[in-house]
């Protein structure tokens, strides 16, 4: 049970840090140039948030329960 | 019938009744996932339209904006999305306190960006909600974003509460999960409107 939360614990801190790095890019790029490309760096951000703090997997399975 | 016998059926009953009210709890938390995530695409139309008048109205302009204080409040909220996650995580692992502790974080980081966004960006925004199109763009949609978070930290209040009083376990807190996947569709919300609002485009003359 431990050794779980640890893992789990661990990919949120993981998936913040890449958040946090693609946010500052984010900003820098901003700053400097505001091209519409920033929208990609959105849909990364997104897309990692929805897998997995969002856990979008749960719903799409078809097993039942989860906790 | 024997005794051993009817002992025997008793527990088969037992086992039967057991298998069922596991069944219909899952089933329960499964139609309560697909609600949920209903409500979050029908929402996110909502967004998605404000979103598409940012972009017919500014095109590539931006409103006027501190985008430092920007980069300020989207970091809070991000990090509370963090601490929503620990807290998940605790409350699914049986931790209690942990689950306690990182929604009070969470909570208090929520009001810290309403008060970044509505408490400082819109005092010190040099246009007003009726100062043309980027008023109208950044006032609705901050407005709109802002009450969702401030629906979120009601949430957020009513989970701490039941689970201050141990309505939650490892096995059943479908509750803390709901508010978790609430609090993180708002934090993604504000991933597309920061840049839209803060920095594409050139600042509107």
């Amino acid at each position: 049970m431990d050794n779980k939360k640890s893992a789990a614990l661990r990919e949120g801190v993981l998936v913040f840090l890449v958040l946090a790095v693609l946010t500052a890019i984010e900003y820098v790029i901003g700053v400097s140039v505001g091209t519409t490309w920033l929208l990609l760096l959105a849909v990364v951000k997104a897309v990692l948030v929805a897998t997995y703090y969002m856990h979008i997997r749960r719903v799409l399975s078809s097993e039942e329960g989860g906790h | 019938m024997s005794a051993a016998n009817s002992l025997q059926v008793n527990e088969a009953m037992a086992a039967v009744a057991d298998s069922r009210q596991g069944t219909t709890y899952g089933y329960k938390l499964d139609t309560n996932r697909l609600g949920l995530w209903l409500f979050l695409v029908s929402d996110s139309f909502l967004f998605g339209g404000l979103y598409v008048t940012r972009w017919y109205l500014l095109g590539g302009h931006r409103p006027d904006l501190n985008q430092m204080l920007g980069l300020i409040v989207t970091s809070v909220l991000l990090v509370s999305s963090f601490f929503m996650n620990r807290a998940e995580t605790s409350i699914a692992h049986g931790d209690r306190r942990g689950m306690l502790i990182n929604t009070a974080i969470t909570l208090l980081l929520g009001v810290a960006f309403l008060v970044g966004v509505v408490g400082v960006e819109w005092r010190t925004a040099p246009f007003g909600p009726a100062d043309g199109a980027q008023g109208s763009v950044f006032y609705m949609l901050t407005g709109m974003h802002a009450f969702h978070v401030f629906s979120g930290v009601l949430f957020l209040l009513v989970i701490l509460r039941n689970g201050a009083r141990g309505l939650y376990s490892a096995d059943k807190h479908w509750a803390v999960e709901a508010c978790a996947n609430y609090w993180h569709f708002v934090d993604v919300v504000w991933i597309f409107y920061y840049p839209a609002l803060y920095l594409i485009g050139t600042v509107v003359k």
